[in-house]
């Protein structure tokens, strides 16, 4: 990333202790005032069971963020999923407002009648630095190459990626560290053609233990811009109805490991053995759930220096599945405290990330929720009379009823729980981010380089949300842009420890954890009242350590690998 | 209302006094002994030989399933009563039972699978009603009547049952255990929104159980933290308490 511009605290900060008490607005939903214009469209299905799909329609509002452009400011890639739908890229002005750039770039194309776009991810295939851009979709993913020029080039054909899945998920990380980031798609259904399928028995065998959908599908970089499928060579074997994976190093070992969210049941854990396989301790590590797998992202939300992790399910009225935080015991175990803890009930949820929004040391959860908000009608009844019918063959399409204008689950208030000593409080309506319409993904990202972090959130058949983070405490913060050298360029899977106060701190780079959004790369830690860091220790996937002394707070800083550890430099472009 | 079917009344309690069969006596103890020691492969296995010889016998049957929820087998106490059922069909007890075994099941299940067990356990409660029309029949069906959630539009059935119950237990002695429908009644009112007959209900409750807890809370509380407190109880991953054996302690009193 080119070197020009600082970015040091903003001036006008009047740096006093954070004052978790102020009831000034923390945020400002500037969608349209920024530029951002698009709503999404679900995908209407022409075929036998178009009436039966309706419901599962409602994906495809996704959300990924990096700087695609190197000019210091975040821009924000999001998908359509109608058929003659474009999607968007917007880049950031670097004024909090944005222009939709897609067309000129070369990758608005995503959807026609035989493909969907269902998510997107931003990776360095090629490790040139610039990041790269994936178009994830139920048919054939698109991935398109950045030519560095503004402009994007498909390399699809190829690059090994052009196979037929109905996938809704990827992420990318190094999990044999190599230097190059691989990748990995999750697939709702199984690669049966859904938008012409030869057969009506394609829907999920079973509600709790369903093994029919499209699961985990692994490809390794082959480090010269193609890549070779090694789901089963590296030990990854689930064909569930994957909604979302995530990475994390479980362990503290240096080596990514995996999470796998399955819809219909039971979630997958992987742990990375360091020798380019993964063992399935799921039994083990986090035992099996017949859940609704939603999301997952990772996140030490309790500051003991082990990543813990938070999946989505269906909590109703009619549906009491609790959403799982995972407690990482630090023992290759973890246990569910989400009740205990406060972030059970989260509606029918989507996408949650971890954000420390107030700045405050604390990693916050913010949660989508909401299926289907249309008409007064409930299609909950219809779906437990199918249920309750004797021997009724749920992979039959035939058998699942039509929902037609029938809500279910719809018009939730969406969540944001805010950390307090690990203990969360529900708090979305404070802060003006409790909106009904049928939340999907989170991008969560600093795109004024202000310190405070912002969020973007994706909305099935509506409108996005940009709230602009304005928290008027003055909480201390400091950023980190990682750059691998040995390791990935992107440095994914590199932790950062902060130690401070007393207390040591733990974030990390991940390539896209989170239902239908990527979030920041950069490696943004909130200090409170803190106002002087002692250190800061980089541990690269590599395995190379550097530990760095006092850098000051409220800054922007680079850190690339390998450089001496006298002193960071603070980050420009 | 965790206590949800608690078998309660005379008919029951004469079901439990009637003189048992003295091979099944000796078997039930042979059972009891067994499973006091933790040797569950004897002690279930009698206490089938004991139920086999005495179908009818509820204490009997509430044994067997609190030996089978100490041992996690519940799938076996859902075939052993499918069985029973099948080959004593006029047994309302049986079908009770047979009902209980699923109830037993649901906090171990998954939600849908809940869903599948709730309604299942619903239908021996009808069976057991429309054989013998019952305090405890009523009762029974109308605590599971409670636990569907709104939308499906169960609650006025299970308040319609426990009035009936409340009926019948208006007419005789007053029973310790009659507690319950005042409590149960209540909470279905809740749940149907007439929370003036709710009230009603729970003081009627109060002068028959002064100082009872569960009754007084419920009066004490108002808006969001009662409906609270009501949902509460009837959440599916909680274990709702089948065992029958408040009513030997009734029935011996």
């Amino acid at each position: 990333m080119a070197i020009v511009t600082m970015f040091v605290a903003i001036s006008t900060y009047v740096q006093t202790s954070a004052t978790a008490d102020d009831r000034r607005a923390w945020f400002e939903d500037v969608t349209h005032k920024a530029g951002i214009l698009y709503r999404h469209h679900p995908r209407q299905f022409n075929n036998p069971y178009a009436a039966i799909m309706q419901g599962y329609a409602r994906l495809g509002s996704a959300v990924a963020v990096a700087d695609y452009d190197g000019d210091g400011f975040e821009d924000i890639f999001v998908t359509d999923s109608c058929a003659t739908c474009k999607n968007h890229l917007y880049r950031n002005n670097g004024n909090f407002t944005f222009t939709d750039v897609a067309e000129q770039a070369g990758v608005a194309a995503g959807n026609d009648d035989e493909n969907a776009s269902t998510a997107a991810l931003w990776f360095d295939f090629n490790n040139d630095g610039k990041p790269d851009l994936l178009v994830v979709r139920f048919g054939r993913s698109i991935l398109y190459e950045n030519l560095g020029n503004g402009k994007f080039r498909d390399v699809t054909a190829g690059s090994g990626l052009d196979r037929y899945m109905n996938a809704i998920k990827a992420i990318a990380f190094d999990y044999d560290n190599d230097g190059y980031p691989d990748l990995f798609f999750g697939s709702y259904f199984q690669p049966v053609n859904v938008f012409h399928p030869a057969t009506s028995r394609f829907f999920p065998e079973s509600f709790e233990n369903a093994n029919n959908g499209g699961g985990v599908t692994v490809f390794h970089n082959n480090r010269n811009g193609t890549f070779t499928e090694v789901t089963d060579r590296v030990g990854i074997r689930t064909t569930g109805w994957t909604l979302d994976m995530g990475h994390g190093d479980a362990n503290n070992d240096g080596l990514e490991d995996l999470y796998v969210a399955n819809d219909f049941g039971t979630d997958r854990f992987y742990i990375n053995n360091g020798d380019g396989t993964f063992t399935d301790k799921t039994a083990t590590a986090i035992g099996f759930d017949t859940k609704k797998g939603m999301n997952v992202d990772w996140g030490d939300y309790n500051n003991d220096g082990l990543l813990d992790i938070y999946v989505t399910n269906v909590y109703d009225d009619y549906m009491k599945e609790c959403a799982m935080l995972w407690q990482n015991l630090g023992d290759g175990t973890f246990t569910d405290v989400s009740s205990q803890v406060g972030t059970c009930d989260t509606g029918w949820g989507w996408g949650a990330k971890f954000v420390d929004y107030d700045n405050d040391g604390w990693l916050d959860l913010y949660v989508m929720n909401g299926w289907v908000s249309a008409g007064k009608d409930n299609y909950v009844p219809d779906i437990f009379a199918m249920i309750l019918r004797p021997n009724v063959d749920l992979t039959d399409a035939r058998n699942w009823p039509p929902i037609g204008n029938k809500s279910m689950s719809g018009y939730q208030r969406k969540r944001l729980f805010h950390n307090v000593d690990g203990v969360f409080k529900e708090e979305a309506g404070r802060y003006g981010l409790d909106s009904l319409k049928d939340g999907r993904g989170i991008a969560v990202a600093d795109f004024d380089n202000d310190g405070r972090l912002d969020l973007f959130v994706t909305n099935a058949d509506d409108e996005p949300n940009l709230y602009r983070n304005i928290l008027p405490t003055g909480a201390h913060w400091v950023t980190f842009v990682l750059e691998g050298t040995k390791s990935n360029r992107f440095a994914v899977g590199a932790q950062v420890r902060l130690t401070a106060g007393g207390r040591t701190y733990l974030q990390y780079v991940n390539g896209g954890n989170g239902f239908a959004a990527q979030s920041t790369m950069r490696v943004h830690f909130g200090l409170g009242a803190l106002a002087r860091i002692d250190s800061i220790e980089v541990r690269w996937p590599s395995g190379l350590r550097q530990t760095f002394t006092g850098p000051e707070v409220d800054h922007f800083y680079k850190i690339v690998e390998g450089q001496p550890s006298s002193s960071l430099p603070l980050w420009r472009q | 209302m965790k206590k949800l079917l608690f078998a309660v009344i005379a008919c029951v309690i004469s079901a439990y006094t009637a003189v048992a069969s003295p091979l099944a006596d000796t078997e039930f103890r042979q059972a009891m002994a067994a499973i006091q020691a933790n040797d569950f492969v004897t002690g279930l296995h009698m206490l089938e030989l004991a139920i086999g010889d005495d179908p009818d016998n509820l204490r009997y049957a509430s044994e067997y399933r609190q030996a089978i929820i100490r041992n996690k087998d519940f799938d076996r106490s859902v075939d052993f009563f499918g069985k029973m059922v099948a080959s004593h069909p006029a047994s309302a007890n049986l079908h009770l039972n047979y009902g209980f075994a699923y109830v037993d099941k649901i906090p171990v299940a998954g939600s849908i699978t809940q869903v599948l067990l709730a309604n299942t356990a619903l239908g021996e409660f009808s069976k057991a009603v429309d054989l013998q029309p019952s305090w405890l029949a009523y009762y029974t069906r109308g605590a599971a009547y409670l636990f569907w959630p709104k939308i499906f539009g169960r609650a006025p059935l299970g308040v319609a049952d426990l009035e009936k119950a409340l009926q019948m237990q208006r007419t005789g002695p007053r029973r310790p255990y009659y507690l319950h429908v005042y409590v149960a009644l209540g909470d279905g009112y809740c749940k149907t929104e007439e929370l003036d007959k709710a009230r009603a209900i729970w003081q009627e409750g109060l002068r028959q159980f002064p100082g009872n807890q569960q009754l007084k809370s419920r009066l004490s509380m108002q808006g969001d933290e009662l409906v609270k407190l009501i949902e509460n109880n009837f959440d599916p991953n909680k274990r709702v308490d089948t065992d029958l054996r408040e009513i030997w302690s009734a029935g011996q009193s």
